[in-house]
């Protein structure tokens, strides 16, 4: 039953991927001017452009352009950025190490913290406790990200001089220097998941701490924090996975305004950057990257609630 | 009495790291009397003394480079476009990048005057058909391998004739090839004579790649590329083995941080020791930093309004009139770029360009009742000017004009787009839009991109056959009043005849660390024209 609801979700993803590549194939087409013009710019000839367009092969049809790239996809070559000659992999590979190394450090720190405040906050519903976590989080998802980062460089950097301004990396660094380096970004975006996810985790509980049967467990005498922990929690793991996925693939994905004010050399600013070049192959590889990121971490999510509640798992 | 021993007493190399600073930036800054009470009040030393401090201190600067030590610079564009290849410089990053690992035939002064490089001489024929460039024996390029003028050749010929995608092709459009005439020499063969040649050859795109190479990284330039990665970073490491004297820092780092705040932030929290571009409204925060300078360089950065004159509503002259005399260009200068400019008088050339600028020319002042007049004679009462953020200052340039206009009763809609594809989709297309062009090293090659009739790029579409003979006849003339009295004609026809406003030219700005040294201004690009990479060192 489950390999077969897996396979059925892989099947599904491969589709998601095609029609996510068609679109935005169309979409990056119909931008104004194509990558020779951004290249040259300002200083564009008609002869120029011609030669330019020639050489990158932009003066075949649209369609032969797609399936041409679809065809090196599959065999596992993305194929040569339009714009600046590198190989997409050459380009793709260093940053995708850097987005996931930033969201795996952002993960390991903000999924305990989050789980850990969400439940201790649903516990003592209604506390003072409970009260500063919840405004706390609610103030926080209120104000975007690139208002706390810039704070916290105004603070930390400029004023203190504690920690770098920018997450600019030498690759040479001992991993102390590494986490200095990467303290500003990591701070903001453990900030921006975090509150999110003490929200979910608080209102998952206390939804299910509604429900008859935890009412039965009261009655029965049952202490708070053993129904929470036996009964309340395992029900709301569906919806927590959920959100600790989406929060995941945005961290993937979505992190552009923390990359750009960090100077920090990751994924979701290279597929901006691809866009802003009209640099196809580089944008379609970026979105086979993300799209494909949604779709494993979704059917992780997916997976995981069905193993915590049996229902799911034996449907009639 | 007491001054003078003082005198004795305080002199630079005694000083604290924090007073050193201090002296570098009233040695850059060209110490006016009130700078040097300033430090008078800071060191507390009389004024007699902070003079001599501040002479002590320029002597000290200027006399000694010391080899060592590094720095990072942080441009403000860069992405996966980055390029190796010369003739596709189009950014900064890439001028820089250029700059460090490459070399040209000439370079350029401060002054703009063309001195010798990779050729040690320049020589046109007496009909000027023909130049001969001789060139520098004993280079090596990174690789090892010996420069001589089949590399020469080759790269310059990449950028002419048929099916090239050289960005400064139509520049280069007075040469008919160059030809290997020696191991050692070679000729550029002219289409049309070109007093200015020598100057072209040390364009940014003008850099010598190995022969049969698009570059690569393969230079013979002062610091050899140790990594490169596009919209990321470089790494450069010293060339010991240059032909010159060579740089002074051991390596160099060169990135980009796109936001201005955070590039501002880096610069003044010590991650980044050079940016580009500061924006105007963090000019008082950097000046007011301790560990930094904010650099400022006259130069010939137009903040330009495009009328088109092949369309309505520019083919009318008393419409342009009007753009023009609305303009108030000591407030835009004095306002929107914080004093760091100086005023337009809708040509492309300014006193940046030396002598070929015609100060003759009358400078337009703001006169609202002209403009009003000129307005109502057009039968125009609204246009739209499209407006993208080009170059820091325009939009609030266009702004000014805007609510300027409103006071007289005329409604300039501005439309806002962004400069993602302006160039190809909105510049030379919309009937009025705006512009701005890297200060060109020539008063002749900066007037003949934009104003040479039926040019590429000749933005306003004025053809103008006068214009087109003067820029000719100019390049031919040798007696300098001659000159002088041609190139003063073609800015008036521009002045009064295309449909370009310029109300006001920006200063290339730039922020460093106070204990860079050696900068230096040539006003051709950001951070001295890009030209600092062999010539800087760290006090």
């Amino acid at each position: 039953m489950m390999t077969r609801m897996v396979m059925q979700r892989i099947g599904i993803g491969f589709a998601t991927l095609i029609v996510v590549s068609i679109i935005v194939f169309i979409a990056t087409s119909i931008l104004p001017g194509d990558v020779a013009q951004i290249v040259l710019g300002q200083s564009a000839t008609p002869e120029t452009l011609a030669a330019l367009r020639a050489q990158l092969g932009l003066d075949q049809p649209g369609y032969i352009r797609y399936f041409s790239w679809l065809g090196n996809m599959v065999t596992g070559d993305l194929g040569i950025s339009k714009a600046g000659g590198a190989t997409i992999s050459s380009l793709i590979g260093g940053r995708l190490g850097n987005t996931m190394m930033m969201a795996g450090w952002v993960a390991v720190i903000s999924i305990p913290i989050s789980i850990a405040l969400g439940l201790w906050a649903a516990m003592h519903p209604g506390t003072w406790l409970d009260r500063i976590v919840t405004f706390g989080t609610l103030s926080l998802i209120s104000v975007p990200e690139f208002f706390i980062a810039t704070v916290a460089v105004l603070i930390l950097a400029v004023e203190l001089h504690w920690l770098p301004s920018t997450a600019y990396m030498t690759g040479e660094e001992t991993f102390l220097e590494l986490m200095k380096a990467l303290a500003m970004p990591l701070i903001t975006l453990v900030i921006v998941v975090s509150a999110q996810m003490i929200r979910m985790t608080r209102a998952g509980i206390l939804n299910v701490m509604s429900s008859p049967y935890i009412e039965m467990a009261i009655l029965k005498g049952v202490p708070r924090g053993r129904i929470i922990m036996r009964h309340a929690f395992y029900n709301a793991i569906g919806p927590i996975v959920n959100v600790i996925a989406l929060n995941l693939a945005y961290l993937v994905s979505g992190v552009v305004i923390v990359e750009t004010i960090f100077a920090y050399p990751g994924l979701a600013k290279l597929m901006i950057d691809g866009v802003q070049t009209r640099d196809l192959p580089l944008v379609q590889a970026c979105a086979m990257i993300f799209c494909g990121t949604y779709v494993v971490l979704i059917l992780f999510a997916d997976i995981g609630s069905i193993l915590s509640n049996p229902r799911l798992r034996n449907p009639k | 009495m007491k001054d003078d021993k003082s005198k004795s007493e305080l002199n630079y190399r005694d000083l604290t790291q924090s007073d050193k600073d201090l002296v570098a930036k009233l040695v850059r800054g060209g110490f006016s009397r009130r700078e040097v009470l300033k430090l008078s009040m800071v060191t507390g030393v009389s004024l007699v003394a902070a003079e001599h401090l501040l002479f002590d201190g320029k002597a000290a600067i200027a006399a000694t480079p010391k080899k060592g030590g590094s720095v990072r610079m942080a441009s403000n564009l860069h992405g996966p476009d980055d390029q190796l290849d010369p003739i596709l410089f189009t950014s900064t990053i890439d001028y820089t990048r250029g700059r460090a690992t490459y070399n040209s035939l000439v370079q350029h002064a401060n002054d703009l005057t063309p001195q010798p490089e990779l050729a040690t001489s320049f020589e046109p024929n007496s009909n000027a058909t023909e130049w001969t460039f001789k060139l520098r024996e004993g280079v090596t390029w990174h690789d090892g391998s010996k420069f001589t003028a089949d590399d020469a050749v080759y790269s310059m010929n990449r950028h002419l004739g048929e099916g090239t995608t050289s960005v400064i092709n139509s520049v280069l459009k007075s040469i008919k090839e160059f030809k290997k005439t020696g191991p050692y020499e070679m000729k550029a063969i002219m289409n049309s004579p070109n007093s200015d040649l020598p100057t072209l050859m040390g364009l940014f795109q003008t850099k010598i790649v190995k022969e049969g190479s698009t570059g690569g990284g393969i230079g013979t330039g002062p610091y050899v590329m140790d990594s490169f990665q596009p919209g990321v970073k470089s790494v450069h490491s010293r060339n010991n083995n240059y032909w010159r004297e060579g740089a002074n820092l051991d390596a160099i780092e060169i990135t980009a941080i796109t936001d201005p705040v955070a590039r501002v932030n880096a610069l003044i929290s010590g991650d980044m020791q050079m940016i580009t571009q500061p924006d105007p409204n963090a000019f008082r925060q950097i000046e007011s930093a301790d560990n930094v300078t904010l650099l400022s360089t006259p130069a010939a950065v137009q903040l330009g309004i495009c009328i088109l004159k092949n369309s309505e509503p520019g083919s009318n002259d008393d419409f342009v009139k009007g753009m023009q005399y609305i303009q108030d260009r000591e407030r835009i200068v004095k306002r929107v770029l914080k004093g760091k400019g100086s005023l337009g008088n809708d040509t492309p050339v300014s006193f940046s360009h030396g002598p070929d600028f015609c100060k003759e020319l009358p400078q337009r002042q703001f006169d609202p009742d002209k403009a009003k007049f000129h307005f109502k004679k057009s039968g125009y009462s609204s246009a739209e000017l499209f407006v993208a953020p080009v170059t820091s200052g325009i939009e609030d340039t266009c702004l000014t004009a805007q609510a300027n206009c409103a006071k007289i009763g005329f409604d300039l809609k501005l439309k806002k787009v962004p400069t993602d594809g302006y160039w190809g989709a909105v510049w030379m297309k919309e009937p009025l839009n705006v512009v701005t062009w890297n200060m060109r090293p020539t008063a002749n090659s900066q007037m003949a991109i934009q104003f040479g009739p039926g040019g590429n790029w000749n933005d306003t579409f004025w053809n103008n056959d006068r214009m087109g003979e003067l820029l000719r006849l100019s390049l031919a003339e040798i007696n300098p009043d001659k000159r002088h009295a041609m190139y003063c004609e073609m800015q008036t026809l521009i002045h009064n005849g295309s449909g370009m406003v310029i109300p006001a030219f920006s200063n290339i700005n730039d922020g460093i660390a106070n204990n860079i040294m050696g900068m230096p201004t040539v006003p051709l690009g950001q951070l001295g024209g890009c030209e600092w990479p062999e010539f800087i060192w760290l006090a």
